[in-house]
């Protein structure tokens, strides 16, 4: 059950690990701007179909099978609850006793929040199969670099433009009632969107201490050794003769106590065992100065679909703007109407 | 600056919150090139004199230290561990635990990285090392997916590509299967030849490793004892319970052969310059006793895999037919990952076979639970750590009587009995933490055997143990044996196993390819070189004079001195 990085080339495989970080970023946020549920449902077949690309199908759907439960029950609630004054009622969910009506309204919702969670769920999948943790993590740490002004500059310009066009979209109302002249209106919307721009781009360039950008390789490597250790325990005592799972309540903690103190013990003697390793191959020499093997390099796959993102996103947010955000839903009304 | 690698002046060190000093008075200096064996019982500070060198000691491990030790002109009290890493490349025993990513070239790469080796420069060490460890289209491979000989190889590359001055090496051979051991020996070999740094290396193997080195250093009790040229510390004899030598050095010396032979072939030669070679008359192999006809243990046509849904998945076990009868004691043998541990994990219920059936003590195990199979069936794992659930020796065996709802008026005498036949009466109030390895190992013996078990099965006791431990651990077994339980034990060590075992079978592939009288598996030299079985060197030595009529399937010292004996006497 456990998402391990799988080896692979596929598209996904090749993009930089940083995209990955941002395609789990944008499709959060793709996820809260789209309220179409047939825009959510392609949106999530796209992934669905990136992923079949990068990892073994039966895997994927083995991971997301479950959460299908978790999610129906979701929109179901969805279904249920979402019932506005002037909803459009449809029927009863128990039809005698005239309890629970299901409104058009809910029933859209229902169908968006399904595919809204997967889409979140599985572009951490996604992200996970296809990025190997040292490199997702390189893509947090912070380096030491040579700082180049016009590039940060520009970067910075970069997201900040993006943020002014989010803003213009987001909050046109509220942005028209400001007190100026239209030009300054925007020479004002930028500059203050340049702030958070700033911001992010000083986050990105500072990231994790290395030290604990280690410990996250170090827990990456060593999760499956230490579930194989604990499955050894588990023989071992029930090797003993201890009956791991008995009906007694009170047996049922005993027992548990008796795999946790050798558990515990053994990863406490390993953690130990891989600290003195690490630091007999110098991990404390100068961490700061400390080369990365491992080069993150953006290529023209990653800006192509990056812009692919950036798109898609500002493409939801016109929608919105313009009142159609919800096209599924007025087109079931308006035949409704007929 | 100094001429010396290493320079230990007036050293002695004590672990916090311990009494004795696990290092004393040593005094000794390395010189660059040098291939230096230390060797001595557990316990006898071998692995602390390491530590000391790489400034784990004092910087890591707390404790009182006097003294000083310079590496390369550096006193480790002043430098950091990462500093002098880049002097020391350190390899520890347990390859599995010394392994901090998910692909062998990060794992590489990852000491250079520390050192802020430019990138270019990294990529190429990386390429280099893997090629002089053999390890080369291995860049991706999951390390913890290795073999465990190809682990320590990899550990190996990852110190090797940080270019040290000098190579410490704890027990590199310990944990392996022979034919890890086989793998990292050559590993070293090569790393010692070509290099011309200086290399320390802490063994048991002897046998292995001496042909190697120039110098040897034999500890006790936290001293040097013993600090010379090989040659001259073979010959000033043995030193009881701290230093033993192999077999072939013993019986050298006891024909007279000078320089003392390390090696069969070498033995062999000297002997028949020494003395006119006569002829024994032929002797057949003992038979195995029959014993009682009473079938303990039956597999019949027993198949398993793992994961069955996989497609391409190979068979763990495949058609295996094995029928132990109550009292033999057997010896399960094979490479790693040939099924055996599979095997014994069917035999009490652990694992399910896919098709077969497995039958102990009458009761058939598709319906018995192991918490009911494990009153009669007593079995030790590998690791006596993931068995052991208490702080207390004496809670420790009372919390698996009490599992099995023994009567608590029988806890007093079952400890006792049991403590007393693994030799450990003494430590019947001891705390778990304050044990060895090997008294732990025999502590999780004893739990198993204080509810007096009609089969015991045992995997791999012997593992990172010294010879004298694994001796001892045998010893037990076959005491045990002789008293009436059956024994199943798994191991590497054929020479224990064949002085102490009666049948021995084979597995390979999940198969049976071998099963009878262990002493005409070592006369089965192409089977057991398939299955990376290590042939003892006094056996090698009885199968080169097998033409002067002493039997290929000879074992121990005596049997060969005995045999011998009776040549040279014969010829002149």
């Amino acid at each position: 059950m456990t998402i391990e990085y799988r080896k692979g080339t596929s598209f996904l495989h090749r993009l930089d690990a940083r995209t990955k970080l941002l395609l789990f970023a944008i499709a959060t946020v793709l996820a809260v701007v789209i309220l179409d549920p047939i825009l959510m449902g392609i949106l999530f077949f796209l992934l669905y179909a990136m992923g079949r690309m990068a990892v073994n199908r039966k895997l994927l759907n083995r991971n997301l099978r479950v959460l299908v439960v978790i999610f129906f029950t979701f929109s179901m609630f969805q279904v249920i609850f979402f019932t506005p004054e002037d909803a459009h009622f449809l029927f009863y969910l128990i039809p005698v006793k005239n309890w629970i009506p299901v409104t058009v309204e809910g029933l859209v919702r229902g169908v968006a929040v399904f595919f809204r969670f997967f889409s979140v769920v599985l572009a951490v999948h996604l992200m996970l199969y296809t990025t190997p943790p040292v490199e997702l993590v390189l893509a947090l740490t912070r380096r030491k670099k040579t700082r180049r002004i016009t590039r940060d500059a520009a970067l910075i310009l970069l997201i900040g433009i993006l943020f002014t066009i989010i803003a213009s979209l987001s909050w046109s109302e509220s942005i028209k009632n400001l007190p100026l002249r239209p030009g300054m209106r925007f020479i004002v919307v930028l500059l203050s969107a340049l702030i958070p721009a700033y911001i992010i781009q000083w986050i990105s360039n500072r990231g994790l201490p290395p030290e604990m950008g280690m410990a996250l390789t170090l827990g990456f490597a060593t999760v499956g050794i230490l579930s194989q250790q604990a499955q050894k325990i588990t023989d071992a005592q029930k090797a003993r003769g201890y009956n791991v799972q008995p009906k007694n309540l009170i047996r049922r903690v005993q027992v548990l106590t008796a795999l946790l103190i050798p558990i515990f013990l053994a990863t406490l003697e390993r953690s130990q065992d891989i600290s003195i390793a690490i630091l007999a191959r110098g991990f404390d020499y100068n961490i700061e100065a400390r080369t990365y093997r491992r080069e993150l390099v953006f290529t023209r796959e990653d800006f192509i679909f990056l812009s692919t993102l950036v798109l898609l996103l500002i493409g939801g947010m016109t929608l919105n703007y313009f009142g159609i955000g919800n096209f599924t839903e007025q087109a079931i009304f308006q035949w409704i109407n007929r | 600056m100094t001429p010396f690698d290493v320079e230990f002046k007036n050293l002695a060190f004590t672990y916090e919150g311990a009494e004795a000093p696990a290092l004393k008075d040593i005094n000794l200096t390395i010189s660059p090139g040098e291939i230096l064996l230390i060797t001595g019982p557990a316990g006898s500070g071998k692995t602390t004199f390491c530590s000391c060198i790489n400034g784990l000691i004092p910087h890591y491990h707390q404790g009182e230290l006097a003294g000083d030790v310079l590496v390369r002109g550096y006193n480790t009290r002043r430098a950091r561990v990462g500093g002098l890493a880049s002097l020391v490349g350190m390899v520890f025993q347990d390859p599995e635990s010394q392994l901090v990513t998910n692909s062998v070239a990060d794992e590489v790469a990852f000491g250079p990285e520390n050192l802020g080796v430019p990138r270019e420069e990294i990529n190429r060490r990386v390429a280099e090392s893997l090629k002089s460890t053999r390890l080369q289209g291995y860049d991706d491979r999951e390390p913890h997916s290795l073999s465990g000989g190809e682990q320590q190889a990899c550990v190996i590359a990852a110190v090797y590509a940080m270019h040290p001055e000098l190579y410490v090496m704890d027990e590199p051979l310990a944990n392996l299967d022979p034919e890890g051991k086989a793998q990292v020996l050559r590993v070293v070999v090569e790393l010692a030849k070509q290099r011309g740094k200086s290399l320390i290396i802490v063994e048991h193997a002897l046998e292995e490793v001496l042909p190697l080195v120039d110098r040897v250093i034999v500890m006790d009790k936290g001293g040097i004892v013993r600090d010379g040229p090989r040659d001259d510390v073979m010959s000033e004899g043995e030193i009881p319970f701290v230093f033993t030598r192999p077999p072939v050095v013993r019986l050298g010396e006891k024909y007279g052969l000078n320089p003392l032979p390390l090696a069969s072939g070498q033995f062999y030669q000297s002997l028949s310059a020494r003395h006119t070679l006569g002829r024994i008359s032929d002797q057949t192999p003992p038979e195995i006793d029959p014993g009682s006809n009473d079938l303990v243990i039956q597999l019949e046509e027993v198949s398993f895999s793992y994961n069955n849904n996989l497609p391409g998945q190979t068979k763990a076990l495949n058609n295996i037919n094995v029928k132990i009868q109550a009292g033999e004691f057997v010896a399960l043998l094979g490479r790693n990952g040939a099924g055996k541990s599979t095997m014994i994990r069917q035999m009490i219920g652990l694992l399910q076979p896919d098709s077969g059936k497995v039958t102990i003590l009458n009761k058939d195990m598709a319906v018995t639970p192991t918490y009911e199979i494990a009153r009669m069936v007593g079995f030790c794992f590998q690791n006596p750590n993931h068995q052991i659930v208490s702080f207390n020796v004496r809670d420790e065996i009372i919390f698996g009587l009490k599992a099995h709802e023994v009567d608590p008026a029988e806890f007093e005498t079952r400890i006792h009995d049991s403590l007393e036949f693994v030799n450990m009466l003494e430590y019947i109030d001891a705390e778990v933490f304050d044990l060895g390895k090997g008294q732990k190992q025999r502590l999780a013996l004893a739990s198993v055997l204080s509810l007096n078990p009609e089969i015991l099965i045992v995997d791999e006791p012997t593992t990172g143990q010294d010879p004298r431990m694994a001796a001892e651990i045998f010893e037990i077994l076959k005491r045990l044996n002789e008293s009436g339980t059956t024994i199943l034990i798994i191991t590497h060590h054929i020479e224990l196993a064949a002085t102490y075992a009666r049948r021995a079978v084979v597995l390979s592939e999940g198969g049976v390819i071998f099963d009878g009288p262990v002493r005409s598996l070592l006369m089965n030299t192409e089977l057991m070189k398939d299955s990376a079985l290590e042939m003892p060197e006094t056996t090698r030595l009885a199968s080169l004079m097998s033409g002067h009529g002493i039997p290929a399937w000879l074992v121990t010292f005596d049997e060969l001195d005995q045999a011998i004996g009776g040549l040279v006497g014969g010829g002149s």
